[in-house]
Parts: structure tokens; sequence; C-alpha cells
């Protein structure tokens, strides 16, 4: 089976915001299949920016192309307070991988019978992520959009999820929003937006660290 | 169709149409037992009739729309409308599918009403009989025809202004078809006004979808270029409202 691999183009010139530009993309950004971090302060435009590559949201000016089967999570993503994570599963996710999903939750302490209006902010996160993963179309490329997954999210689950990553980089492209928590973490492929600025950085040993100074 | 089975799995969570369906099914024998037809038996199955289309409408009309909004609201407000529609459900699926989920429970009651009437209210002149079946399945038919872009309406209003407005906003143009458009017409036969009288034609006429009277006096079915008139005229405004809606309809909050 042929299986069309995920990507992301910014062209330079790409601006985003609302009625006026946010940050600018001095240069041309190629995604692939794989992690890639978003970094911002507060406000400055990676929300805008997930929602423009998701098509929620038109650019100011410029052009980018996205390249595969694409799923934006929103931070405040929640579904009805009445519902079980398990409903949820079951009526958002394909059967195939229902008990997969139902695995993950147990070996991540979800309570999959508790209503979402009873669960913790990191356990209703882990429901969102959970669909997203588990929606992911095997046999072509994805992408997932993810704003501030980690969010109320333990360190256990945290870690569950970076597996998941690591096993489907191949046809998974994902870009991720957050603000990272310890300076040795590392983020071998990252967008900044720093003022109205928009860069790219790469490296095998790019840490949070080196890239605070630099926004910083 | 993964929209669809989130609303219909949430609304059937909630619970609350448990008590439309007790009110559907009950009140049509509960309620002629404290009305006057318990000295008159003849009353009885009129009373019957009377009770159950009202609770069908008064259930329809409340919850219904009610619940019709608060899911368009919903889908809007907590992300589940963009999710969706970064997956590649338009905005026009989301609507069908959010209303699809609520019909589906709307249908049922409308079902299981018409049984009431056919099956414990039947009239015993076997002339009449005949035509039983027919009036039921016609005033079914309008009634779904009547509720069904109510419905789509309530949802697309709700995601844009907010499920009180959605709910509101349906709710009186409901009442306004079913009784209001009578009283105008009352006050135009009084005195002639041309601005009332355009307003008049405009309204939706939804008293015509409500055949109860002509079930309780059984004054037989209505004929069948009627029927088709009616249909297409409620056609018409279900088109009208169809349009309006998807209009309306938003997948999230404007930024």
């Amino acid at each position: 089976m042929t299986q069309q691999a995920p990507s992301i183009r910014l062209d330079s010139g790409l601006e985003i915001g609302y009625s006026t530009p946010l940050a600018r993309f001095g240069q041309e950004v190629d995604l692939a299949g794989g992690t890639h971090f978003l970094l911002a302060r507060n406000g400055r435009g990676k929300t805008t920016l997930l929602r423009t590559l998701a098509g929620t949201q038109k650019a100011v000016s410029g052009n980018f192309r996205v390249n595969g089967y694409v799923q934006y999570l929103p931070e405040d993503l929640r579904f009805d307070s009445e519902i079980t994570p398990s409903i949820v599963f079951r009526t958002l996710l394909p059967k195939a991988r229902r008990q997969e999903a139902l695995d993950l939750a147990s070996n991540i302490e979800l309570d999959v019978r508790k209503p979402y209006g009873r669960l913790s902010t990191g356990n209703r996160r882990k429901t969102s992520l959970i669909v997203a993963e588990f929606s992911v179309k095997p046999d072509r490329g994805n992408i997932l959009l993810l704003d501030e997954p980690f969010s109320g999210l333990d360190a256990f689950a945290r870690q569950a999820f970076e597996e998941i990553w690591k096993n489907s980089a191949s046809n998974v492209l994902r870009l991720v929003s957050c603000h990272p928590d310890y300076d040795s973490m590392a983020m071998p492929s990252a967008l900044m937006i720093d003022g109205d600025r928009a860069r790219y950085f790469k490296g095998a040993d790019q840490t949070w660290s080196g890239l605070k100074a630099l926004m910083n | 169709m993964r929209l669809f089975r989130l609303t219909f799995a949430t609304i059937l969570q909630r619970k609350a149409w448990v008590i439309c369906v007790f009110a559907v099914l009950v009140l049509p024998f509960a309620l002629p037992m404290i009305s006057s037809a318990t000295e008159k038996p003849i009353l009885i199955q009129p009373a019957r009739i009377l009770a159950a289309w009202s609770t069908l409408w008064v259930c329809a009309l409340f919850w219904g729309l009610f619940t019709a909004a608060r899911e368009g609201e919903t889908n809007a407000k907590t992300g589940v409308g963009e999710y969706f529609q970064t997956t590649g459900i338009s905005p026009t699926r989301q609507l069908f599918e959010i209303w699809l989920a609520i019909f589906c429970f709307i249908a049922p009651l409308a079902v299981i009403t018409a049984g009431i009437c056919q099956f414990a209210a039947t009239p015993a002149d076997p002339v009449e009989q005949v035509m039983w079946w027919t009036l039921n399945l016609q005033y079914t038919a309008l009634f779904l025809l009547v509720m069904a872009p109510l419905l789509a309406l309530a949802t697309a209003l709700a995601s844009r202004f907010g499920g009180i407005t959605g709910f509101t906003v349906t709710l009186l143009i409901t009442v306004y078809g079913l009784y209001g458009v009578g009283y105008l017409e009352s006050m135009l036969k009084v005195e002639a006004n041309p601005i009332l009288h355009g307003i008049w034609t405009l309204s939706p006429h939804y008293s015509f979808a409500d055949l109860t009277q002509r079930l309780v006096f059984k004054t037989g079915a209505l004929p069948v270029s009627a029927f088709i008139n009616m249909t297409l005229y409620f056609v018409g405004i279900l088109a009208f409202y169809v349009g309006l809606s998807r209009l309306c309809f938003r997948t999230k909050l404007s930024a």
C-alpha cells in the first residue's frame, strides 16, 4: 500500500493574524513527518498559526500548503459534561482502534466511565488527545495540529503520548504548540514566533534552553 | 457520521428525552381522566386525541427546539465544530448531522402519538375508521415537515447568536405560525389593511399542519389535492429555512 507522506510548506512572506498581521515568515519552511514544536509567548499567534494551517482562519497574506489528513485539536476542546470518555471513544473512533484507545486510557489512568464534566483538566486533555491520535488514518499522511496538548497533563501521560509520536513519525506530522517546562527538553525542529517574526530552527541537539535564549 | 453519533449519544445520555417519551405515552391516557370526559365517556376519545397531539407539540416545541439550540451552541462554543471542520466535515454536513440526531428523537415521538390516536382513539364507525389511517398519516407527515426545518433553524441560530436566541426565536416563530396568524386573519376580517395583509401572506401558516380539530371532530382526511398543496407549501418553507439555517450556521465562535 502506498501512503502519501504528510507535509507542510510555509512560503516566505506568509502573514498570519486577524485584520492586522501578528507574525510574518521571512523564510520558506518545509515540515515533514515527525514532531515539530511551535513556540511563542502568550498572545503572539500560536493558535492563529494552527488555525490558519487547519483552514478555519484565513492568512492575512502569503501562501502555504498542507498535505495530509488534518486534525486540529483546539486547546479548549471539550465534550458534553454528561457523557463519558468511553462514549466519546465509541462514537468517534474507528471500531478497529477502540480497544487500543481504551488500553491506553487505562494505562494513563483515565477513568473512561466518569462523566466528562467531572474529569480534571488533565484527564479531559487525555480524552481529546486519544481521540486525535486514534483517529489517525493508517493508509495516508496525517497532520495533527495540537494546541498546547501538555497543559494539565501529568509526566507519565505525556511520556506515553511522546512514545506514540515517536512510533508514528513516518506518516504523522505533528505541529505542537507548547510552553516547555524544563530546559533540557529536546526540540530538534521548532517554529518560533518572536515579536512579529516567525522563524524556523532545526538541529539534532536543539533544546528548549537554547531556543529560549533566542526568544528572549 | 461521527458528529451524528456523538450528538445522538449526548442527547441519549442526558436522558431528558425520557420525560418526553413518558409524557407522550402516558398523558394521552392520564389527562382525559381528570377532564370532563370522565362524566361523559363519549368525550374520552376526543380528549385523548387532544391530549396526545398537544403533548407532542409541547414536547417538540420546548424540548426539541431547546435541544436543537443547545447542540448548535455547544458545537460552536466547545471547539467540537472547529475540530470536525478541520477533519473535512463541512459546516453544511455538520448542520445536517446535528439536525439528524435531534430529528431521530422527534420522529419516534410523532410516530408514538399517531399510534396512540390510531389504536387507542379509533372511531367506532367503520366509515370513519377508513379515513382514520389516512388522517393520522397526513398529520404525522405535516407535523414532521413543520418541525424538521425549525430544528435546523434553532441549531443554526444558536451556533451564531447563542442558545437562548436560537430557542426563543424559533419558539416564537412556531407559536406565531400556529396561533398568531389566525388572530391576524381575524383582525383583517374586521378591518382590511394592506400592510397586515402582506405580513399575513408571508407568515408561516403552521395552523394548516395542525389537524387536531379534524381528528377531534372526525371531519375526515384531507382531500389529496389539499394535502399535496399543503405539503408543497411546507416544503417551500423548509427550503427557505434550510437556506437561512446554512447561512447562519457557524462551526466556531467568531474571533
